[in-house]
């Protein structure tokens, strides 16, 4: 009991520990709020637009058609899942501070670190949508594309011997395996990891500038040093001072699997994997630095 | 117990390289009482805003300390039973009245039945209950403050700050939100508010506080601060113009001066409400 | 604080800068990518897609500059299309599709395009272009198989080239050597695990082709002594061709694959 009469508030029991049901709140929110914008929807739609058209190529033979239309995916995947990841992330501080929803989220008991892992991670699910639907598109653009060709193969060994049945077969099979291509996976995880990185870059921008436009122009300019990064390295490999200054950007060329993929290559899982360890490390400790940097920035 | 307690807190906000420091608050040395209602006032930029950004940790103090019910304000812990309602707030267009009651009660820890349950009340007490599925795109002013008074007791806290409560609403949600400080006063919670809309502070604080230029330069119990001890205010009523002399005279004789004889006045906020509430009440006789 | 990540950004910099080198030599050593892009590759493909290239979009490009390839052939514009064909295997020097088509191009189309030319002078000149082209063709696939040497397909096209094309370009056709370097590369693709049923037959034709008979009946033999319940193959075809070679080549009855019934 206090002086007053009344009982003290906080027991010596209370504490706030780090919550993951903060961080996941945080990120449904940022998810929902960037779903109901229309902006991150018209991204989308040209993204579908693009992977659909890809189907008008019947003048060709089925194996330039399939490679133009997994090349078209992909790079329209990784083209759109890059602009959502930079400009979805950028826009998520300085819109909360803007609009002071970030003051009510602060004076809450929650955490900097959980607000900011929050938001991500709302960025991240945005991503992962986003893909999602191209992924359903471009698949569905495959299977179209397949049942065509086996159709046509059928047609074509109809009262044939069955040794050239047995052909039609083969090749029906073979068409089977370059459309569910599982090697196709590889180069959609490869673009994840690519644009979850682009992101924390962004994001760590975001927790200096209060500039939606610097915070879009710099990860962008990042983004394509890092493109550049292995050229660099091809020309000035022997400039040790200057490679060690480039380190510290990204080189966001190892993550382009997809061409090879797509030319019906198999790319070991152990380099995707290595690729993703070298994506998820970066990541981390480029959240870690927008953290040290959020948690004392004055709001 | 204070529910709020800062000494010697100090901030200074750097304007960058060459334009030295601000001196936005300088050695503050506040004490807000657990169960009152307190006005922390003074003109734009002396100070209101970053007393409350320091004790909720958004922006770190340059000197000196604060603590809320004994806990040192740089605690997340601190923030368990503190509401906060900023000046202005949007809050997330997109989300739905109901929808952004959900997402702060979630932050606080409540879920399931109970916040369910506590964004009915709370609807029903800020009178939003029929707007709950509308999106926050399509409030109204008034309306979005009443969310954000909302949204800062969903957790049912003990401390609330509310930063300019009434700014931009007019005399009926302004009342309304006074009536609801007072409320919420009756139910033991503390409220420091910060404003500048003086006539509104001095119907619901307790105390209150003047900043100006970062320091404190007037603060006490706001009865005993607008009195005029020296002055004796009598109202009478129904009395005759012949009997006004005698008064007067009664008055001299005694040794004291008629500084002014005149009939009272009401508020212009008085006559508003007045005029709607019949208004509203004739209305009702034609139905 | 700016120090703090400071060193923490180039800190992970430099110990992730092994992880990266061993990436970019692993992708160097599996030949990922094409030509850099240098300033003579951004001038042959022009500014919009050098940016497109630049930005990791090799598959694109190509197959952008490969559909304005085929629209150069409709126009029968084929100095153009041969350089697009050009650019495109520089582009993507991994591509099986891009060496096997262009080829194709240079050597059926284009060939048969400079061959019927109406600005011909002469026959002989349309002959001696056509021919040209076919050589064209060769030196390309030559430098396909130096890409993809680990692949049967460009060997079976380049026994392809051999066997249609090339065997007939010299001055008494059908010519010899080029059905015996049609047999070698049809040999070399036979060799594949992965090569479809009919190339070590078309093997065997081209040691006929090539002269070699007794080559031909022993690679004939050998298909038909492959396990035939757990390999595809024509039968009946081998079958065929073994009798009739049998015959040809006299060979005793008791030394056949397919003895004849004595009366």
């Amino acid at each position: 009991m206090t002086e007053t009469g009344t009982t003290a508030p906080f027991t010596s029991r209370e504490r706030v520990g780090f919550s993951a049901h903060r961080v996941s709140v945080i990120a449904v929110n940022t998810l929902t709020e960037a779903v109901r914008q229309k902006v991150f929807i018209l991204f989308l739609l040209i993204g579908l637009v693009f992977i659909a058209s890809a189907v008008f190529f019947a003048q060709f033979t089925f194996g330039e058609q399939m490679k133009f239309i997994k090349d078209t995916s992909l790079g329209v995947i990784s083209v759109i899942s890059t602009l959502i990841a930079i400009v979805g992330t950028a826009q998520l501080l300085p819109s909360e501070v803007e609009n002071r929803t970030i003051y009510t989220i602060l004076a809450k008991p929650v955490r900097r670190f959980e607000f900011l892992l929050g938001k991500f991670c709302g960025s991240l699910l945005l991503l992962l949508l986003s893909m999602a639907a191209m992924c359903i598109l471009f698949a569905a653009v495959l299977w179209i594309k397949e049942q065509g060709m086996i159709r046509e193969l059928s047609q074509t060994y109809v009262g044939e011997s069955p040794e050239a049945h047995v052909e039609a077969r083969k090749q029906i099979e073979q068409v089977q395996t370059e459309v569910l291509d599982v090697e196709l996976v590889k180069a959609l995880l490869a673009d994840l990891a690519k644009a979850t990185l682009i992101a924390s870059v962004t994001l760590l921008v975001s927790t200096f500038s209060t500039s939606l436009v610097f915070n879009v122009v710099v990860p962008f300019m990042v983004f394509v040093a890092g493109m550049l990064r292995g050229t660099a390295a091809d020309m000035w490999g022997a400039h040790r001072l200057f490679m060690a200054v480039l380190a510290v950007v990204p080189d966001f060329g190892l993550f382009s699997i997809a061409d090879e993929i797509n030319l019906g290559r198999v790319v070991p899982w152990g380099h995707i994997g290595r690729i993703i360890t070298y994506g998820v490390a970066r990541t981390l400790v480029i959240v870690v630095a927008a953290h040290l940097v959020f948690s004392r920035r004055e709001i | 117990m204070d529910a709020i307690r800062t000494e010697q807190l100090t901030k200074k906000y750097d304007l960058g390289w060459r334009k030295g420091k601000l001196l936005a608050l300088e050695k503050l040395n506040l004490r807000v009482r657990e169960g009152e209602v307190y006005g922390l006032l003074g003109p734009n930029g002396s100070g209101k805003s970053t007393t409350l950004k320091l004790v909720l940790d958004l922006v770190v103090p340059t000197a000196g300390d604060a603590w809320i019910f004994d806990v040192p304000c740089s605690k997340v812990v601190s923030r368990l039973h503190v509401g906060f309602l900023p000046e202005n707030p949007y809050f997330y267009r997109y989300l739905t009245g109901a929808e952004t009651l959900e997402f702060y009660g979630k932050l606080c820890g409540v879920r399931g039945a109970a916040l369910k349950k506590r964004i009915d009340e709370l609807l029903d007490l800020v009178g939003l209950s029929r707007a709950r599925d509308r999106r926050l795109a399509g409030y109204s002013k008034g309306m979005l403050q009443r969310i954000g008074l909302a949204q800062a007791l969903i957790h049912d806290p003990k401390l609330l700050l509310l930063d300019e409560p009434t700014a931009g609403v007019d005399p009926i949600g302004s009342k309304d939100i006074r009536d609801l400080i007072l409320r919420l006063k009756g139910m033991g919670k503390t409220v420091l508010l910060s404003s500048h809309l003086l006539a509104q502070v001095q119907d619901v604080c307790d105390r209150i506080g003047v900043l100006n230029r970062g320091q404190m330069i007037l603060e006490g119990d706001v009865q005993t601060l607008i009195s005029d001890q020296r002055r004796l205010s009598i109202t009478v009523q129904d009395l005759p113009e012949t009997a006004r002399a005698r008064v007067e005279d009664a008055v001299r004789a005694a040794g004291a001066s008629i500084v002014s004889v005149g009939h009272p006045q009401t508020t212009l906020e008085a006559l508003f409400l007045e005029a709607l509430r019949k208004d509203q009440q004739g209305e009702g006789e034609h139905d | 604080m700016k120090l703090v990540v400071a060193i923490l950004l180039f800190g992970i910099g430099f110990v992730l800068l092994p992880l990266e080198n061993s990436l970019r030599a692993e992708r160097l050593q599996m030949k990922y990518g094409g030509a850099r892009v240098t300033f003579q590759l951004r001038e042959a493909v022009g500014q919009n897609l050098a940016i497109a290239l630049l930005a990791g979009m090799r598959g694109i490009v190509a197959d952008f500059l490969w559909i304005q390839s085929h629209d150069f052939w409709e126009k029968r514009e084929w100095l153009r299309q041969y350089r697009n064909i050009e650019i495109v295997v520089t582009l993507q020097p991994q591509s099986i599709m891009f060496w096997d088509l262009g080829q194709w191009h240079m050597a059926w189309n284009i060939g048969y395009g400079a061959f019927s030319d109406p600005k011909n002078r002469t026959k002989a000149e349309g002959v001696k272009r056509e021919r040209e082209w076919h050589e064209k063709a060769r030196e390309f696939l030559v430098r396909g198989i130096g890409n993809i040497p680990n692949r049967y397909e460009l060997y079976f096209t380049m026994g392809w080239l051999y066997f249609e094309k090339l065997s007939k370009d010299c001055d008494s056709p059908p010519c010899h050597d080029a059905f015996c370097k049609s047999a070698e590369y049809f040999g070399k693709a036979a060799s594949f695990p992965d090569a479809p049923q009919f190339v070590p037959r078309i093997y065997a034709r081209a040691l006929e082709k090539c002269g070699d008979i007794h080559a031909a009946y022993e690679e004939w033999k050998h298909l038909w002594y492959l396990d035939h319940s757990t390999t595809q193959q024509a039968w009946s075809i081998i079958e065929r061709e073994i009798r009739r070679l049998e015959d040809d080549l006299q060979i005793p009855n008791q030394q056949r694959v397919f003895p004849k019934p004595t009366p």
